[in-house]
């Protein structure tokens, strides 16, 4: 009987009380998830078995959309523009490294440089796709700039129609774009680094460069590991860029883009939300090897990596081995 | 470790119960609201008399984002001088072929909206109040305007008013250029084109490629202004055989993206097509920088106010000739359309707005575009085209009011819709790689396929 408590004592015992908490506060942004996120991509999944428009009946298909997204030519055609974007995303995580360990020592004004730096990630997608449409165009902004450094206009590209050169223009604009977040994210991280570590450097005589690869490198590694994901799964789903800088035309439609068209133009909502379920499936395994690999030769946070781990244990056993016989 | 699985299971669970409970109120929610049948029709209505005292609150979507507080304030201003308990709000939408279809789908989106065109036929009634039977609108409309979206007799879209398809040229461009005859064949035309290269400083023929929409005007062209047939559309495109191929004659789909294919070809459009500037172009094409470009008659208007020089804009048709005569298709622009899930007072009232909009606002000469109230006359910017033969498309065959949809959407040509067909026949010509007859064959490959899948027998 003297178990028994007040229903007001039992919530306010410590353990309800913090479920309680848990439970209040994690409602509003979980529902906010369910509803826009789960639920239109469950519907989603529903989508892909069907041919079907927007308006008008459905019709069950099974797997025909899927096998369509593995025959047609042009979605994995367009998936291989994903490996500008990859490159473009490399440069953007080393450009940002590089501000963001130089930012992290005393610079005079470094507070209005990552602020300068940071403002593009601002400004929205479509508007940068608007800036770059005439930043590109014949003797706008680019080539008037390069003209002042001694090219004719007669020897530039035409930056968003020769083939061979519109998708690094396109991709370049993602650098000018997402520099600032990745320095933004890696200068918090350096942040962290235990201040002792570098007082320890210099008592050793460690110069900056060592420091950098022996101090800060090992202790971001996660935050690292981190943008690197995003980044290569942010690339096989690149979509404002080419849609508003060119829409696609002259060979610039990613995955996303001929997505949208086949949705939007041609009606066909069944196949392309098959192709949305399939890169994500692409993302998800891209992700899962990524973590893989890393696991394997950096380990993850604390853990040493799996490489090391063998290592030791092969070198234990080898040692156990000559110490037995 | 433990803290942390319960932590999972916890949000989890919670994740779950949400899903629940929200699946437990869904059907209610997305039940489709109750259609309110309608035995009013637009033909009963007398402006002025009928109805006057009835009150609603309308909401009206619009692609027109840019006279929304403007021109279509004035329009309920002298609306509600007849019916003063009528409050219209518009929304205009600037994705709107986009945006609308999503919404639709709802059935909660307002009362009044410019009708999608990918709407099929058949499913009409199940979106929007019957407005009428042909017949008996066709005694005040001309009827075949009606026909967009009609079916089985019952129309349920209204156009706001007709366009004429045609090529928006600059005359003081086309006279410095020494081109003192219209052109009325495609070589008449490139060669127009290279001698205002050769004579002037202007852009002979500005695409507007970037901006997507603007080239399906080129799908605008191919069927009645390019054969004479009004029933061409039917026949000999959705039905017909190869209509992509060339004709021979200079006429028809494959003359009419050839000259594109030539004007691209050799330079006589603007260098860099992906970086054109539609809003530009306006101005551009005013006072002289742009020669011409391939645009619907709305145009007209709204290029004469970009500028100081309306009096130098001039309309013609595409340069076709079939049999020694020339054509110019023309169209319903958007059509009105009211949900057939408004209550039943806000249906009227809609009814009765959309027929002043049609009748008594005087939208269709202030767009410049052509009325399609029987006798009311030209707008000024296009009595050059008077005496011209207007094709209007037929309607297609009962039971087939489908099929171009189907086949358009299919073959993932979009003609009419996204500009496929144009935008590739610019990146072809622009890069070399394939010449008009590999497009050709190619389209008509896709397109046979899409036929035969939809049982097109030859």
């Amino acid at each position: 009987m003297s178990n028994q408590k007040s229903l007001k004592a039992w919530v306010q015992s410590g353990k309800v009380n913090r479920k309680l908490c848990i439970f209040t506060f994690m409602l509003v942004p979980v529902a906010l998830l369910v509803i826009f996120t789960y639920i239109p991509f469950i519907k989603m999944i529903g989508f892909s078995f069907y041919d079907m428009k927007y308006i008008g009946d459905r019709e069950f298909v099974g797997l025909q959309n899927y096998v369509e997204v593995f025959t047609r030519k042009d979605c994995f055609q367009a998936l291989k523009l994903s490996l500008y974007y990859i490159a473009a995303s490399f440069i953007q995580l080393g450009l940002a490294l590089y501000f963001a360990s130089v930012l992290s020592f005393r610079v005079k004004g470094s507070g209005v440089f990552k602020g300068l730096m940071f403002f593009p990630y601002l400004v929205c997608g479509i508007a940068v796709g608007f800036i770059f449409k005439f930043f590109y165009t014949r003797g706008f902004v680019l080539d008037t700039v390069l003209q002042w450094c001694g090219f004719n206009l007669e020897q530039l590209p035409y930056w968003l129609k020769d083939t061979s050169i519109n998708n690094i223009s396109v991709a370049a604009t993602s650098i000018w774009r997402y520099m600032g977040q990745g320095m933004v994210m890696f200068i918090g991280a350096i942040m962290s680094v235990d201040a002792s570590l570098y007082e320890a450097g210099d008592i050793d005589g460690a110069n900056s460069f060592q420091k950098f690869i022996y101090i800060i490198l090992p202790n971001i590694k996660t935050i690292i590991v981190l943008n690197m994901i995003l980044s290569i799964t942010g690339s096989l789903s690149v979509f404002e860029p080419p849609y508003v800088i060119t829409g696609g035309d002259f060979g610039t439609g990613t995955y996303f883009v001929i997505m949208n068209r086949l949705a939007h133009e041609s009606q066909k909502v069944g196949l392309a939300s098959a192709m949305a379920v399939v890169l994500l499936i692409l993302i998800m395994i891209a992700t899962l090897i990524q973590k893989g690999i890393e696991k394997y030769y950096f380990g993850v946070g604390e853990t040493e990596s799996i490489r090391e781990v063998r290592k030791r244990k092969k070198r234990l056993e080898a040692e156990a081995r000559g110490g037995a016989q | 470790m433990k803290n942390n699985v319960m932590r999972r299971m916890l949000s989890v669970s919670l994740a779950a119960a949400m899903v629940v409970s929200l699946s437990a109120c869904g059907p209610k929610e997305t039940e489709q609201a109750e259609k309110q049948e309608m035995d009013v029709t637009l033909d009963q209505i007398k402006l002025g008399e009928d109805y006057t005292d009835i009150e609603a609150d309308l909401k009206f979507l619009t692609h027109k984002t840019d006279v929304v507080d403007t021109t279509f304030k004035g329009y309920i201003e002298e609306f509600q001088k007849l019916y003063p308990n009528i409050n219209i709000e518009y929304e205009g939408i600037t994705d709107y072929a986009n945006d609308i279809t999503t919404r639709l789908t709802t059935g909660d989106w307002g009362d009044i909206c410019m009708v999608p065109t990918n709407v099929d036929k058949d499913e009409l009634e199940n979106y929007f109040t019957k407005l009428g039977d042909k017949g008996t609108l066709a005694e005040n409309y001309e009827e075949n305007m009606l026909n967009n979206f009609a079916y089985q007799d019952a129309v349920y879209g209204v156009p706001s008013m007709a366009n004429v398809q045609g090529v928006i040229y600059n005359k003081a461009v086309f006279e410095e250029a020494g081109i003192t005859e219209l052109p009325k064949t495609p070589e008449e035309f490139l060669d127009a084109l290279e001698a205002i290269k050769e004579k002037t400083d202007a852009i002979p023929l500005y695409t507007n490629f970037a901006a997507g929409w603007t080239m399906t005007a080129w799908d605008a062209y191919i069927d009645g202004g390019a054969t004479g047939d009004p029933d061409f559309v039917n026949t000999g495109l959705t039905k017909g055989k190869d209509p992509f191929a060339d004709r021979g004659d200079g006429t028809g789909p494959f003359a009419v993206y050839n000259t594109l294919y030539e004007a691209v070809k050799r330079g006589l459009t603007e260098d860099d097509p992906t970086t054109t500037d539609w809003e530009g172009s306006k101005g551009r094409l005013n006072n002289g920088e742009i020669g011409c470009m391939a645009l619907g008659s709305w145009s007209v208007i709204q290029i004469q106010q970009a500028g100081s020089n309306a009096d130098d804009i001039g309309y013609m048709t595409f340069p076709i000739t079939v049999d020694g005569k020339q054509y110019a298709a023309a169209g319903p622009d958007y059509n009105y359309g009211i949900n057939c899930n408004s209550s039943r007072d806000n249906q009227i009232a809609a009814m009765c707005y959309i027929k002043w909009l049609v009748e008594k606002s005087g939208f269709a000469q202030g767009e410049g575009g052509l009325s399609i109230v029987k006798g009311d006359e030209y707008p000024e910017a296009l009595q050059a085209l008077e005496g011209i033969e207007l094709v209007v498309n037929s309607p297609a065959a009962a039971g087939e009011e489908n099929l171009f949809n189907d086949v358009n959407n299919d073959s993932e040509l979009g003609i009419n819709v996204s500009g496929a067909v144009p935008t590739q026949i610019v990146e072809e010509a622009v890069s070399g790689n394939k010449t008009m007859e590999e497009l050709a064959a190619e389209w008509n490959e896709k397109w046979t396929a899409a036929q035969e899948s939809n049982g097109v027998e030859f």
